[in-house]
């Protein structure tokens, strides 16, 4: 699967705001960062929606098709996502 | 027949596993790993079946040791078919760890878990279109209820027996098929021509494998190789480049080539080019067997809206940890008190038939006090404590946790997972320690085990409380807390500084509520209390045993002569050294053994009030006691059990020293 990114989009998954529907454009990081999200079931292309996040730089849950999932701060920054309509 | 149960964690896979083997099931650790499997075996239909419960994975290429491990155990072959345990109501992710199963070639059943949960979530699966799309058999189940296990097995047991049956591997994108074909043969040629010696590394044992098929097909011989050259091929160009350099330099330019074709033909790297295609390939999947309808209303999307709410999740957080604790020790003192009377009165009995000023009686009265101490431990606190332990992981509560504190825990450069441990340590360290087990990298299991065993456990709470509480007033006692906190901190700090850390960052399913299966907390708890007894029980017993001859010989005053640089050191009376090494046998004896050490219940007439804040400070923050040092090894390993005792008892050193001068000065 091809996937041009829009690598103009500003924000990253940790900027989105809650409740916010997300598409993944892009997964920066390694090797492993890549692996990491890949493994859980994420990839580039995905729909995603910010269910909700913890205080003082906690995590953000994210729903990935009926699956939860916890991202930490340093992980979220690490996506460029594009905000849905 | 050898069944491998492999699946995704929280697939219900020990599930699945704990309702056909019994009590009599092992849990062992992979050679030379402290990574646990669990093992047993199971009557069904008149067989007998080898059950392997694999610890969860979520894909082949590893990202844990814990993965790595269950991977290399795959990989080795030594079972007869892999039963993939799937969350039906997950599906979409599950299948790919399913289709990467299938590129082993080798027989294999799906057994389409919680069905009743993919129901629930407006879920139609139509398993038998999934069963003839993918080539393999495919078995609906709800383990929790019981539904599907039996068929599963004997399913499985078929399909062993036939042996033929193996299900084509997946298809990946044309071009990156083209690739990965060019590259297995190059893997082959390459393997056959060298001469790399064997490891238990798996990529050379794959290698050596691949060697095979160069003398299969050179006519030598012809049997089937494992695992196939085109999944190594896969395997490889997944892998990490940097790994690959390191570890297989001598094939890292084959490699190279073969992720830089397929990356640019896909535009993007190899192995997120290979991921998407299956995860695109499940979707697919997905959309053709299952149709999706409304999800019912689910208390639990409320639950979660309270449980991990900013504010009231941590309200709740507390809630549930103080309820544990107060529940697991009011138990545990209901319990502690009638077991140590009815061993004292074993020991009354014994010398009435015994010459009490015996060497025999003063050993066999240690054994039994040895044993009395480790009872009154296991049973009261330790199996309520176990028995909350299961249930609050297996609702699913633990993932909650990790959420609300990682923010927090990254301050000592842990992540939220490691919240558990450490809490648990104000209640004991043994369990602590214990519970260290859910984390995944092993410097995480250091740290947060040493921070765990820093924390002042109850038993060292007494000596904190009967010692300066009482004699100094409470707010010494708090301070001694506040104190111990801003160490935690500190040593949480430092410790993240010298190991500095390699994972990225915490990424955490947080799985649905579910309700906790009595057997398997029953059958978990009865593992984790196994263990301690095995390790621990002995220890306690020996050390009783030396104390009470040490008593007996009238030795303590060598000891002490011996401990008298240390004890001078820190101002303290001759006497209390015993008591210092009391303490490791048995934290909770070290109040009791002080008092005899000065011959008084009237500590503030024989220890001066800076000598019972100095003394309270080193027991504080020494050696952990022996039942917690023997988990330590267990988890850790010696050399990090020795690592952390060496800066527990310097850590210790300085904070006596430091007060010392403080009341010098002051």
């Amino acid at each position: 699967m091809r996937y041009t990114a829009n690598f103009d989009s500003p924000i990253n998954l940790y900027e989105a705001g809650d409740h916010a529907r997300l598409r993944i454009l892009l997964i920066t990081g390694g090797w492993e960062v890549r692996r990491s999200f890949n493994q859980m079931g994420i990839h580039p292309g995905d729909r995603v929606r910010v269910l909700r996040r913890a205080p003082f730089g906690g995590p953000l849950e994210i729903d990935n098709r009926g699956t939860h999932v916890a991202v930490s701060k340093q992980l979220a920054q690490k996506i460029r996502v594009e905000l849905l309509p | 027949m050898k069944i491998a149960l492999v699946g995704q964690p929280n697939s219900g896979k020990s599930t699945l596993f704990n309702a056909v083997a019994g009590y009599r099931s092992l849990t062992s650790n992979f050679a030379g790993t402290t990574v646990e499997y669990t093992h047993g075996q199971a009557r069904v239909g008149g067989a007998v079946l080898e059950l392997v419960d694999l610890p969860g994975l979520y894909s082949l290429t590893p990202t844990s040791p814990v993965e790595a491990t269950s991977r290399e155990f795959l990989l080795a072959g030594s079972w007869d078919v892999i039963v993939n345990v799937v969350d039906a109501s997950q599906l979409a992710r599950s299948l790919e760890l399913t289709l990467e199963l299938l590129d082993l070639e080798a027989p294999l059943v799906v057994c389409l878990n919680m069905m009743d949960e993919a129901a629930r979530k407006g879920m139609t699966i139509d398993s038998r279109a999934l069963g003839t799309t993918l080539g393999v058999s495919v078995v609906e189940a709800i383990a929790a209820r019981g539904r599907g296990i039996i068929e599963t097995f004997r399913t499985a047991q078929g399909v062993g027996a036939a042996g033929s049956n193996r299900p084509r591997a997946f298809v990946y994108a044309p071009d990156a098929e083209v690739v990965i074909k060019q590259l297995a043969e190059k893997i082959t040629s390459f393997s056959s021509s060298s001469a790399s010696p064997e490891t238990v590394n798996a990529a050379s044992r794959a290698a050596s494998s691949a060697a095979s098929i160069a003398v299969a097909e050179a006519g030598v011989a012809a049997a089937p190789v494992f695992p196939p050259a085109r999944f190594q091929a896969l395997q490889w160009v997944q892998s990490d480049p940097r790994q690959i350099r390191r570890e297989e330099p001598a094939i890292a330019l084959v490699l190279e080539w073969g992720q830089a074709e397929i990356a640019l033909r896909a535009g993007q790297p190899a192995d997120a080019a290979i991921s998407a295609a299956r995860h695109a390939a499940c979707l697919t999947l997905f959309e053709r067997v299952a149709r999706v309808a409304r999800p019912r209303a689910d208390w639990r999307e409320q639950l979660d809206r309270l449980v991990m709410h900013p504010v009231w999740g941590y309200a709740v957080l507390l809630a549930v940890f103080l309820g544990f604790f107060r529940l697991v020790f009011d138990v545990g003192k209901l319990a502690e008190g009638r077991i140590l009377a009815v061993f004292e009165a074993l020991v009354a009995l014994l010398a009435q038939h015994m010459n009490p000023q015996g060497a025999l009686f003063a050993g066999v009265k240690g054994a039994v006090l040895g044993t009395a101490g480790a009872v009154a431990i296991v049973l009261p606190y330790l199996v309520p404590f176990l028995v909350g332990l299961a249930i609050l992981e297996d609702i699913g509560y633990l993932s909650r946790v990790g959420y609300l504190m990682d923010a927090a825990m990254h301050r000592l450069g842990l992540h939220g997972t490691a919240t558990l441990p450490v809490l648990v340590g104000y209640g004991c360290s043994v369990p602590a320690v214990m519970a260290t087990r859910i984390l995944t990298s092993r410097r995480d299991r250091f740290i947060t085990a040493f921070l765990a065993v820093l924390v002042p456990c109850s038993a060292r709470m007494t000596v904190i409380f009967a010692l300066v509480g009482f004699y100094l007033g409470a707010n010494y006692a708090l301070g001694i807390y506040a104190l111990n906190l801003l160490v935690v901190a500190v040593a949480g700090h430092l410790l993240a500084r010298i190991w500095p850390e390699i994972s990225p960052g915490m990424l955490m399913e947080v799985p649905a509520y579910r309700v906790p299966a009595p057997r398997v907390v029953a059958l978990k708890t009865w593992w984790r209390l196994r263990e301690f007894v095995v390790v621990a029980f002995p220890l306690l017993v020996v050390g009783s045993v030396v104390l009470s001859l040490v008593d007996f010989y009238g030795w303590q005053h060598g000891i002490n002569t011996a401990l008298s640089p240390l004890t001078a050191l820190l101002g303290l009376p001759r006497s209390v050294g015993l008591t210092l090494i009391f303490g490791v046998l048995r934290k909770e004896l070290s109040l009791l053994m002080l008092m005899q050490a000065l011959g008084t219940t009237h500590v503030l007439g024989a220890m001066t009030a800076a000598q019972i804040l100095i003394f309270t400070l080193f027991v504080t923050f020494y050696l952990p006691c022996m039942a917690t040092l023997a988990s330590m090894m267990r988890e850790l390993g010696w050399r990090l059990t020795l690592a952390a005792s060496g800066a527990l008892l310097a850590l210790a050193m300085v904070i006596s020293l430091a007060a010392r001068g403080a009341f010098f000065l002051f």
